[in-house]
């Protein structure tokens, strides 16, 4: 049989379609759905989380006080897509497809260091497949089908809750690429990279002192109390104590809050970002302010050109847009 | 090694490719220009063949991610002074749109594959122009026009001699503003270079140029200053960097009939330049181009016709007339009427010979006015000193100057000497086969609106015809918009130099993209743009200085001469027949003459030039006697004594 499919890692969504629908009788075609990341709003609730200081004694703003300088040879983020390609009994059929990429900055332009990582995997419940189905769809796709019930599912067989677990894994495997990515760039370069989203889930990339990780979400807030009126109140230019971020399942690093853009007449996120660098060994820690100084000063000086129109460009810089854009015009 | 590809072309719903149109990206340093050719070689086979198609760039775009101008203002704070700190250049693209010169095969004609792009190379330039169809070799009918730059690519261009000089097509047209020393430059340029690469096959090719303002032509045989990236065009293009070799100059005298009227009067560069006159008989065919419609009713031209039937040049009797007429000059022509209107009064008569005595008053006036309006080109006596019809040389170029003559002069010889070549062409006698006529300020003379004249008329009638007989015209004007359709319309190639922006509003430009208006409205100097038969899109190219002194430093060089006496200038006039002869011989033989007299006997001698010059001169005049003092006579003799045997005496 003739497949568009085939064995690669990347192959699209009407493709793998119109396959789903000559392997199995009983796949009835769905058309027009939202991708999952539209559909599914963020349900990890807000939290306060309260951090290890390394700074000074307590969390208070701090002026970064010269100028913005270019610091940053790189930078890495990915993307996700994922869209329900089938459903079989009730059970979501997910096609995902992830991708990452570093994007090298050279005489003022950007391109693409290395080769970008493309990955298309197909999410399946197994827990609610007829076996029969399950062995159709193992046979045919073998590593690139993953089971969305294999550690269990919170919300139980509920559709949503299948489709919720399709989206996470997805998420995984983009995480995953990204941080593949980042370990390549520790291995071979020397120069800054900057890493939309957290450093943590690598230990090789929370180590590098290669490594600056800025995150755009603020679900969790490593300050409470005073503390954290004083991370709400930052003004363009300021940062917060560094303090220290730790995880049981995640590697230790040194973090702060930035304010990249002036928050008058916005909200108190407006233009926040929380910085990752690596943990200072002890006998380094009383540098890790101007580490955290300097860092700031690599951020602040990314505030030109604005990332529009991308809605979240009060924290995103130009060099994460311009992979998102990169991304998706190869994907 | 193989070049590395320039972009690559791409296709949206919103901006399809097409046949005929096709887009490109490139790196935002690529070479890629408005009017550069490119190859595009197809991904994938059509009937087992990759598809190549060649293009021309005619328009080209960029733009930024930017969503709106509005993230830029925000970005510098709305202050264009700020300088925020900047350490990313945007995401930019260059997106070109070519016009597709070829398709390589040509069949099926299907819109233009996705692809990679190149810039094309010297031998992709002569395939997409089609000139590899009349560069090979041993039927070779290229006639360089410039080299084609773009990218580091230099190509030459060539015409093709059968769609220039003809048969196929013919004609070549070039407009462009004035002062930029294009339309006259290309036009000397171009023929140097027909004169080099004419084909031998093809035969013998002459120029006639009429020099119509200043000293644009006066100095087409000497040397002109050129520079190393001239000599590198010459050498690319294979024309010698070298004037011309064979010029003939002709130029109408002054209304002093002593100076020629031309800038080109310096005694060193005389050599070559001929007087031009003509007399009763070759204006008298031409008349229509020197009277209006109010002025040749057809009662005129009745009259008109009856004179160059049955008086002139022939020995006219009438029992009205006073005395037998012989009519070749316009002097002749003057008694002839005066006779006429006299013997009519006397009689009281109002017609003779069906002509009404105002008819006749009416033509005498406007005829005998020819000889004032085109004083020093019509000669009263009759004399003709004319172009060598009937013995024009290979690759030669006659200039006539009519610079400094009064409109219906300048009619009146490009009229003549325009018939006269067709004429000659039609008989396969005038010594050439083809012959270039260059004629600049077009619409002055086929105006595109306006009275329909005798010279529009014949300009039509070479544009439609000429082709068939060798007989081309390469005609320039500043503004195209403004020459008659069907002049322009039968130029096979046309040249464009720097336009005028009002110029290139007029819709004979609309096939024009607006980046190639843009181009047009900035080329510099030594830039054209080049319409042919085989071009499917308009070719930029760039042509040498010619290798010729222009104008201004020929008159500056070789100041005008100061105008010379009478005797001096019969003096020069003789002096190409016989160099033998002195200004002292000349005063002695011309003492008793009046300069009529002195200007007859100069013209009769240039116009037949006979083997003994002085004799021939000298026969106009009476013959004068030295003077000599009185002496007093001598008495007679005494008679001799009468004889003693004398039988008469007394």
């Amino acid at each position: 049989m003739h497949s568009n499919v085939g064995n690669g890692s990347v192959f699209g969504l009407h493709d793998l379609q119109r396959e789903l629908l000559s392997l199995l009788p009983e796949a009835t075609l769905s058309v027009g759905e939202a991708t999952l990341e539209l559909a599914s709003l963020p349900n990890d609730a807000p939290r306060l989380i309260s951090a290890t200081v390394l700074e000074g004694s307590t969390l208070e703003a701090r002026r970064v006080d010269d100028p913005p300088v270019s610091g940053f040879r790189a930078f890495l983020d990915g993307t996700q897509r994922s869209v329900v390609a089938t459903y079989i009994g009730g059970a979501p059929i997910v096609w995902g497809h992830v991708a990452a990429v570093v994007r090298e900055r050279h005489n003022r332009r950007m391109q693409t260091w290395g080769a970008a990582l493309r990955e298309t995997r197909i999410y399946a419940p197994r827990a609610v497949l007829p076996s029969v189905t399950w062995n159709t769809l193992a046979a045919r796709y073998d590593d690139r089908l993953i089971d969305t019930t294999e550690s269990g599912i919170e919300g139980g067989l509920h559709p949503f809750a299948l489709r919720d677990a399709a989206l996470h894994r997805v998420q995984a495997h983009r995480e995953v690429a990204e941080q593949r990515l980042a370990e390549l760039w520790c291995a071979s370069e020397r120069d800054p990279l900057f890493i939309d989203g957290g450093i943590s889930g690598s230990e090789r990339v929370a180590v590098s002192a290669h490594t600056v990780g800025v995150v755009k979400s603020h679900r969790t807030l490593y300050a409470e109390d005073a503390a954290l009126s004083a991370v709400l109140a930052l003004d363009l230019g300021e940062r917060s104590s560094v303090f220290r971020v730790t995880s049981p399942r995640r590697t230790t690093v040194a973090s702060w809050y930035l304010r990249l853009r002036d928050p008058k007449g916005h909200d108190p996120m407006w233009g926040l970002l929380r910085v990752e660098v690596a943990n200072p060994p002890g006998e380094m820690l009383h540098r890790i302010g101007e580490r955290a100084d300097l860092v700031s000063r690599w951020i602040l000086a990314e505030a030109n050109p604005l990332a529009l129109p991308d809605g979240r460009w009060d924290k995103m810089v130009y060099g994460v847009r311009d992979c998102e854009e990169f991304l998706r015009a190869v994907s | 090694m193989s070049t590395p590809p320039l972009g690559r072309v791409v296709a949206t719903e919103r901006r399809p490719n097409t046949p005929h149109e096709f887009h490109f990206w490139t790196a935002l340093d690529s070479p890629v220009g408005i009017g550069t050719i490119v190859r595009v070689t197809g991904r994938d086979p059509v009937n087992g063949v990759i598809p190549v198609v060649f293009g021309i760039v005619t328009e080209g775009f960029s733009w930024t991610d930017l969503a709106t101008p509005l993230h830029d203002v925000m970005g510098y704070n709305a202050n264009p002074a700020d300088n925020p700190l900047y350490q990313t250049e945007r995401s930019e693209i260059r997106l070109y749109t070519a016009a597709v010169l070829r398709h390589v095969p040509e069949e099926p004609l299907q819109p233009v594959p996705m692809g990679t792009v190149f810039l094309a190379d010297q031998d992709d330039v002569a395939i997409a122009l089609r000139m590899d169809g009349y560069l090979k070799e041993g039927s070779h009918t290229g006639i360089p026009i410039g080299v084609y730059r773009a990218g580091g690519t230099d190509a030459p261009i060539y015409l093709d001699a059968d769609f220039l000089i003809g048969p196929e097509a013919a004609h070549l047209n070039i407009t462009g503003v004035s002062g930029l020393a294009t339309k006259t430059s290309a036009v000397e340029w171009l023929l140097q270079s027909i004169f080099s690469h004419f084909p031998e096959q093809k035969g013998s090719v002459a120029a006639v140029c009429f020099n119509v303002k200043g000293p644009d032509l006066c100095f087409l045989d000497l040397p002109g200053e050129i520079d190393d990236t001239d000599r590198a065009l010459y050498e690319q293009c294979g024309v010698p960097a070298a004037p011309f070799e064979n010029v003939s100059y002709f130029a109408p005298y002054k209304a002093d009939l002593v100076s020629l009227n031309t800038l080109r009067s310096n005694e060193a560069l005389l050599g070559n330049v001929t007087a031009l006159t003509w007399g009763l008989r070759e204006v008298l065919q031409y008349a229509e181009v020197l009277l209006n419609k109010d002025d040749i009713d057809a009662k005129a031209d009745a009259l008109i016709d009856f004179i160059k039937e049955n008086v002139l040049d022939k020995r006219f009797t009438d029992p009205m007339l006073e005395r037998p007429h012989t009519v070749t000059s316009f002097a002749d022509l003057d008694a002839w009427f005066k006779d006429v209107l006299r013997q009519l009064e006397k009689k009281d008569d109002q017609s003779w010979r069906t002509h009404h005595v105002a008819t006749i008053r009416k033509v005498r006036n406007r005829l005998s006015n020819i000889s004032l309006r085109c004083k020093g080109l019509v000669a009263d006596d009759g004399a003709t000193s004319d172009l060598p019809f009937g013995s024009f040389s290979d690759r030669t170029v006659y200039v006539i100057d009519v610079a400094g003559l009064e409109e219906d002069a300048q009619d009146l010889i490009f009229a003549r000497v325009v018939t006269k070549l067709r004429e000659h062409l039609e008989k396969r006698d005038l010594g050439v086969q083809h012959v270039v006529v260059f004629v600049d300020e077009l619409n002055k003379y086929a105006p595109a609106d306006g009275p329909d004249t005798y010279v529009r008329k014949m300009l039509l009638d070479i544009a439609e015809r000429g082709r068939y007989l060798g007989l081309v015209l390469f005609a320039a004007q500043q503004f195209r918009s403004q020459v008659h359709r069907r002049v322009v319309g039968n130029s096979g190639t046309a040249l464009y130099g720097r336009m005028d922006g009002d110029e290139l509003a007029t819709p004979g430009y609309a096939v024009l993209s607006p980046a190639i208006k843009t181009k047009l409205a900035t080329l510099e100097k030594g830039q054209l743009m080049v319409r042919h038969p085989h071009f499917t899109q308009p070719i930029f190219v760039r042509f040498p200085r010619p290798a010729i002194m222009r104008g201004r430093d020929g008159v500056s060089r070789y100041p005008q001469a100061q105008a010379p006496t009478l005797h001096a200038a019969v003096l020069r006039a003789l002096r190409e027949l016989d160099p033998g002869i002195t200004l002292g011989w000349v005063q002695d033989v011309t003492a008793l003459a009046t300069d009529d007299e002195i200007l007859r006997a100069r013209n009769d001698v240039v116009r037949t030039r006979p083997g003994d010059v002085r004799k021939t001169f000298a026969s106009h005049f009476r013959a004068s006697v030295a003077p000599r003092t009185a002496s007093r006579i001598n008495a007679p003799a005494p008679l001799p004594a009468v004889p003693a045997d004398d039988p008469y005496g007394f």
